[in-house]
């Protein structure tokens, strides 16, 4: 009862308790909400359900054995997080990935783009009331998941980005899933843009609900999606380019309105941008090896260990033991389909490392909701929590 | 104005006792902590770093300083990202709450799993841990199978009693 605290004569705040478990939120996550009548006055996310102690273990591993770590914490783009940990990784050495594997990376991290947004336009639009976005999204992600089947044998937690470049180079298959994807895609964004952008239910429940200013934006922290829409101009693969994203051409799409409709448009026109830039790294795409061949990271091919003696060494070298790695800090960040995805690697020159922290998106993203929701109805605060597109996975870590 | 020119506006209104280094393409700001949130304050007020991206506490058991706090700061207008790096003896520093909102949730994290006290938190409480959890599992003298099973879990959280 010692929640329940009567302000004056005329309205009491009640506490509410939403979740542990809720449609809306991709994973356990409660919101200790206050309200006042229907008007939200206070959101406490209280997270840490999912806590696996991701950044211990990864002081426990060697650098290689983390890698299937990072696909489990968003598992909606697991992709995205191979790559950011191997860049991390890989400033250490400064090493020189070939021309296919970069390109591939590229692929892989645009189609990873495209699969989180679609998992998010369709429970978003379920969240909020339309159920046929949800059935169309879902049929364009597979078609993504199927690729990533081809490629890596996995369709959610495929480990597939390594230190030093690609696993394994993809099958021709592959390359004629993704033309004949990159060709319908647009068109299918469209089907989504019909049904929603112009939808009487869709405008009033997204505009205006969940503002968030560009001070605010950039005060909270808050990265990706979310902050483009609050008017905020910056992307990682444009401003502090990694890889060969510098190559391509593509648009940032900023919107200024800091709504959950803006969010929406900046990620409705992120996927146009990605199959954008897939359309041009397929065109492209050089070929060549997809593992860099220095010695200090990569592992040697079972050929060369059968006829080399010193390939064998170091295959047994690196598998028992791992690399080590020159003593300092260093940081690397991507542009995750979330926002920013960073991992900070402290090094002392052993086989494991020392610290790691790992900048999730959406637990910063997180630290907005209440300002974002503080003055809404209780009804939209599922818009809200949708629209920040939260992966729980990756806040509890 | 790059990292360099940063650097030296920094040096010289604090008398040289601010210094820098580039490593493996980072950017990193040694402070000393005296001074350490007046220099974080100056470069959100001056220098335009209007956005804190990350907090990391590192715990170093062998250093006199046993504590180090990394600060993720970037400017989005003229994209320059620096690490402001503040050692500690003692896992205690004061909050940059007021500076950067972000810091809240970043703080309590770093709280929650090195044990660093931030003062002046509005809120500083564990966020990724359960409330009745002891220790700080990111410590170096925290073993990586030192978890207790938890047998009275407190009633209070979600009303559950653990039984063995």
């Amino acid at each position: 009862m010692e929640n329940i605290s009567v302000k004056d004569n005329l309205s009491e705040i009640i506490t509410v308790n939403m979740g542990p478990q809720h449609p809306s939120t991709h994973g356990v996550l409660r919101l200790v909400v206050d309200l006042d009548g229907e008007t939200i006055v206070d959101v406490r996310p209280d997270i840490g359900f999912l806590h696996r102690g991701v950044e211990k273990l990864a002081e426990n591993r060697t650098y290689h054995q983390f890698i299937p770590l990072t696909d489990r914490l968003d598992y909606l783009s697991p992709l995205s997080n191979n790559l950011g940990y191997c860049l991390a990784v890989e400033k250490f050495f400064g090493v020189k990935i070939p021309e296919r594997a970069e390109y591939l990376r590229v692929i892989f991290a645009e189609l990873a783009r495209a699969a989180s947004h679609l998992v998010w336009i369709a429970t978003h639009a379920l969240d909020i009331g339309a159920m046929t976005v949800f059935l169309y999204a879902f049929r364009e992600r597979e078609l993504i998941l199927d690729m990533f089947e081809i490629a890596t044998g996995q369709r959610m937690t495929s480990s597939w980005i390594r230190i030093g470049g690609i696993r394994e180079d993809v099958p021709p298959l592959f390359m004629e899933k993704l033309a004949e994807f990159v060709s319908i895609f647009d068109e299918r964004i469209d089907t989504y843009e019909r049904l929603l952008t112009k939808n009487r239910i869709w405008l009033m429940r997204t505009k205006g609900i969940g503002y968030l200013s560009k001070e605010d934006a950039l005060s909270y922290g808050v990265s990706g999606p979310i902050m483009r829409g609050s008017g905020v101009d910056f992307d990682l693969r444009r401003d502090e380019p990694y890889g060969i994203y510098d190559r391509f051409e593509f648009d940032v799409p900023v919107r200024q309105e800091g709504d959950i409709y803006a969010r929406y448009q900046v990620r409705v026109e992120e996927m146009r941008q990605a199959n954008r830039i897939l359309k041009q790294a397929l065109e492209q795409i050089p070929e060549g090896p997809v593992m860099t061949d220095d010695p200090r990271v990569s592992m040697p091919s079972h050929e060369e260990v059968y006829e080399r003696m010193e390939a064998l060494i170091r295959r047994f070298y690196l598998i028992s033991k791992g690399f080590k790695t020159p003593k300092g800090e260093t940081y690397a960040c991507v542009e995750a389909p979330k926002g920013e995805l960073g991992y900070y690697i402290v090094s002392n020159g052993e086989e494991k490392p020392y610290r790691l922290k790992i900048r999730a998106p959406s637990f910063v993203n997180l630290g907005a909701v209440n300002k974002m929701a503080k003055g809404a109805m209780v009804a939209d605060l599922v818009g809200i929590i949708g629209s920040v597109d939260i992966v729980l996975g990756e806040i509890d870590r | 104005m790059g990292f360099e020119g940063l650097l030296k506006e920094l040096s010289a209104k604090y008398d040289g006792k601010v210094s820098g280094y580039s490593q493996y393409g980072c950017n990193f700001i040694n402070v000393p902590a005296e001074i350490g949130k007046d220099v974080l304050r100056s470069l959100s007020n001056d220098f335009g770093f209007k956005y804190l991206a990350d907090i990391v506490a590192i715990h170093w058991p062998k250093k006199k300083e046993k504590f180090e706090l990394s600060y993720n700061l970037l400017n989005v207008d003229s994209r320059l990202r620096v690490f402001v790096k503040i050692a500690l003896v003692e896992p205690e520093y004061e909050t940059v709450t007021d500076i950067w909102k972000s810091a809240d949730f970043l703080e309590r994290e770093q709280y929650d799993l090195v044990g660093v006290t931030f003062k002046g938190h509005p809120d500083l409480r564990r966020i990724l841990m359960p409330d009745f959890f002891e220790g700080h599992p990111l410590r170096k003298d925290y073993g990586l199978k030192d978890r207790k099973w938890f047998n009275s879990a407190d009633e209070q959280n979600l009303g559950i009693k653990f039984t063995k």
